[in-house]
C-alpha cells in the first residue's frame, strides 16, 4: 500500500499507510495526525492541511491547479515552492511513498 | 462500503466509538455501548434567546449530548462531538426530515448530502473564492463600505452600528455577489429576516409562513429576470455563474435563497460583534490599532467567541454512539457549534473575548464538506475592508452609554441595537 510518512516540526515522525487514491490530508485526519486540520473536508477553501513535501517527490505529483494556487496564498505558515495543500495530494500509481512536513501553524 | 474509520478530534485527541452499533442488541445493552442521553429539561427557550452561554457551560459539564425538549432535538455542546459529526455526514446526515429550511426556502445544498451536494456546490463556480475576491470584489467591498460608512457619519453620533451601517454594507454586498441588480439592499435584508424567519418558524406561525413564501416568491422573479440578463450580460456574480450551468431551476431557486439568509446576517453580527468586543476591551482594541494585522485575529476571536450561526441540524443515519451516549437512527440533532466553541477541553478560559490567546481552529464556520462557501468573503469584507475603515475614520467610537447596546439569540446571535458616538 502507499505510504506516506508526515514530519513534525519538533522531528518526530509517523508512517501512515493509505489505499490508492487516498489524500494527504484525509489520511492524516483520520489517524489523528497532530498538525492537520483540514475544516473544509478536501475541498481546497480552506488552507488548513498546508504540508511541505520533500523535494525528491514534488516533480512526481500532480501539479498545483488554479483552486489550489490561490489557496496556498491564505496559508497561515510561509508559502514554499514546496507548499501544497494535502487534500490535494493524492497517493498511487508512482506515487509510492511520500514524505511530507508538517508546519507550526496552521490556523 | 462505507466503513470509514472514525474522526479524531485533532485536540483533545478523542476517538469516535466504533461505527456499527448496527448489530443492534438494544436489550442488552452494556455500558460499552455508551449511555442515555440525559434529558435537560431545565433549558427554556427564552433563556437561550437573552444568553445561552451560561447554559453551554452546564449542559458541556454534564454531557457532550442531551435531549432537550424546548428544542425537540440532542443538543451537541462539545467539541469533540460536534467535530465528530462535520468530519462524518456518512453517519450525520445534513438532509433533515420534515426540514423547516426546506418549507421555507426549498431544499438547498445545506440540507444535502454528498455526491448531490457537491453539484450544487460546485455550481457557485469560482465567485466565492479568494482568487475572485482579491481581483473583483475588494475593490466593490472598498467603495460599498464608504458609501455607507458616509451615510453613518451623515447620520451623527448617536447612530446605530448595526442599522445604520453594518447592515445596509453587508446587504449590498451581498446583493452584487448574488447578482441581483434588480433589487435593493433593503429587499435583501427583508428577504433575509423573513426567510431566516421560515426557517426557525417551530411555533408555525402562519404569518410567519405567509411573509417567508411572498419573500420566496420575491425571489423567485427577481432570479427568473436576472438570469436572463446575465446569460447576455455576464458578471462575476452567483447568478451569472448559474445562467450557464446545467443545474435545475428548483436548485438555483433554493440555493440562492439559503445565500441571502446566510451571507447577510452574518457578516452583518460578526462585524457589530467584533466592534462591540473590541470597545468593551479597550486594550485589545488600543493593540489593534496599532498593529492592523491584528484585525484578522479580531475577526476570528469574534466568531469563535460568539459564532454568528450558533446551532445547525443534522440527523443520525444509524443507531450510534457518540461521545459515549447513545443515539438511535433517525435522532434530530442540533450541533451547537456557539457552544463547541467555548469547551474548555480544547479553548483555555474559553468565555473570555482574548485576541492573543494560542490559535485553535473554532468551528464558527462549520466543517467537512458544508464548510461555508462564504468564509473568505466575510474574511475579506469584514477584517480587511470595514474593521480598519470603522476605527480610522471614527475617531474616539464608543458605546452609547445612555442607550445601552442589546445582544441577543442563541441559533443566530448578533447586536440587535448598538448605538454608537465618536468625535464629530
Amino acid at each position: 500500500m502507499p505510504t506516506i510518512i508526515y514530519s513534525q516540526p519538533d522531528g518526530t515522525s509517523t508512517e501512515v499507510e493509505v489505499a490508492d487514491g487516498g489524500n494527504v490530508m484525509r489520511a492524516a485526519v483520520n489517524e489523528g495526525i497532530a498538525g492537520i486540520v483540514g475544516e473544509c473536508g478536501g475541498q481546497a477553501m480552506c488552507a488548513t492541511c498546508h504540508v511541505y513535501v520533500d523535494p525528491q517527490d514534488a516533480a512526481s505529483l500532480s501539479p498545483v491547479e488554479d483552486d489550489e494556487d490561490e489557496m496556498l496564498d491564505c496559508t497561515t505558515a510561509e508559502r514554499t515552492e514546496f507548499s501544497r495543500l494535502g487534500c490535494q495530494v493524492k497517493l498511487g500509481g508512482p506515487v509510492q511513498r511520500l514524505r511530507v512536513s508538517i508546519p507550526s501553524d496552521q490556523v | 462500503m462505507s466503513t470509514i474509520p472514525p474522526a479524531t478530534c485533532p485536540f483533545t485527541g478523542t476517538t469516535a466509538a466504533p461505527l456499527d452499533a448496527k448489530a443492534s442488541t438494544p436489550a442488552a445493552s452494556t455500558d460499552t455501548d455508551g449511555r442515555e442521553a440525559p434529558v435537560a429539561d431545565w433549558v427554556r427557550i427564552e433563556d437561550l434567546r437573552r444568553n445561552p452561554f451560561p447554559i453551554y457551560q452546564r449542559l458541556r459539564a454534564e454531557a457532550p449530548v442531551h435531549w432537550v425538549p424546548a428544542v425537540n432535538r440532542y443538543m451537541v455542546t462539545s467539541y469533540a462531538a460536534a467535530h465528530e459529526i462535520e468530519q462524518d455526514e456518512a453517519r450525520f446526515s445534513a438532509n433533515e426530515r420534515e426540514s423547516l429550511m426546506k418549507r421555507a426556502m426549498g431544499h438547498s445544498m445545506l440540507r444535502k448530502d454528498n455526491p448531490e451536494h457537491q453539484i450544487d456546490r460546485d455550481s457557485y463556480g469560482a465567485t466565492l473564492r479568494p482568487g475572485t475576491i482579491k481581483k473583483h470584489w475588494n475593490a466593490i467591498f472598498e467603495a460599498n463600505n464608504t458609501k455607507y460608512l458616509e451615510e453613518l457619519k451623515a447620520k451623527g453620533p448617536g447612530a446605530d452600528f448595526v442599522w445604520d451601517y453594518a447592515a445596509p454594507y453587508t446587504g449590498e454586498n451581498l446583493r452584487l455577489i448574488c447578482g441581483f441588480h434588480n433589487a435593493t439592499h433593503q429587499d435583501m435584508q427583508r428577504w433575509s429576516q423573513t426567510l431566516i424567519d421560515g426557517t426557525g418558524n417551530y411555533a408555525d406561525d402562519p404569518q410567519v409562513w405567509a411573509k417567508a413564501a411572498a419573500s420566496s416568491d420575491e425571489v423567485d422573479t427577481a432570479i427568473d429576470e436576472m438570469l436572463v440578463y446575465l446569460a447576455k450580460n455576464p458578471d462575476h456574480s452567483l447568478l451569472s455563474n448559474l445562467a450557464s450551468f446545467p443545474i435545475p431551476l428548483e436548485a438555483i431557486r433554493a440555493n440562492l435563497k439559503m445565500t441571502i439568509g446566510g451571507g447577510l446576517n452574518e457578516p452583518r453580527d460578526v462585524l457589530s460583534t467584533t466592534v462591540w468586543a473590541l470597545l468593551t476591551h479597550p486594550e485589545q482594541l488600543a493593540a489593534v490599532k496599532t498593529d492592523p494585522a491584528l484585525y484578522a485575529k479580531a475577526f476570528e476571536e469574534s466568531v469563535r467567541w460568539v459564532a454568528p450561526i450558533g446551532m445547525y441540524p443534522r440527523e443520525t443515519t444509524r443507531d450510534l454512539v457518540l461521545e459515549g451516549i447513545r443515539l438511535p437512527a433517525g435522532a434530530r440533532l442540533g450541533v451547537v457549534v456557539g457552544a463547541a466553541n467555548r469547551d474548555p477541553q480544547v479553548f483555555e478560559d474559553p468565555e473570555s473575548f482574548n485576541i492573543f490567546r494560542p490559535k485553535k481552529p473554532h468551528l464558527a464556520f462549520g466543517g467537512g464538506v458544508h464548510f461555508c462557501a462564504g468564509t473568505w468573503i466575510a474574511r475579506a469584507q469584514v477584517a480587511q475592508i470595514a474593521l480598519p475603515q470603522v476605527f480610522g475614520q471614527l475617531p474616539g467610537l464608543r458605546l452609547d452609554p445612555e442607550t445601552p447596546s442589546v445582544d441577543e439569540g442563541w441559533v443566530f446571535r448578533g447586536m440587535t441595537r448598538m448605538p454608537v458616538l465618536w468625535n464629530h
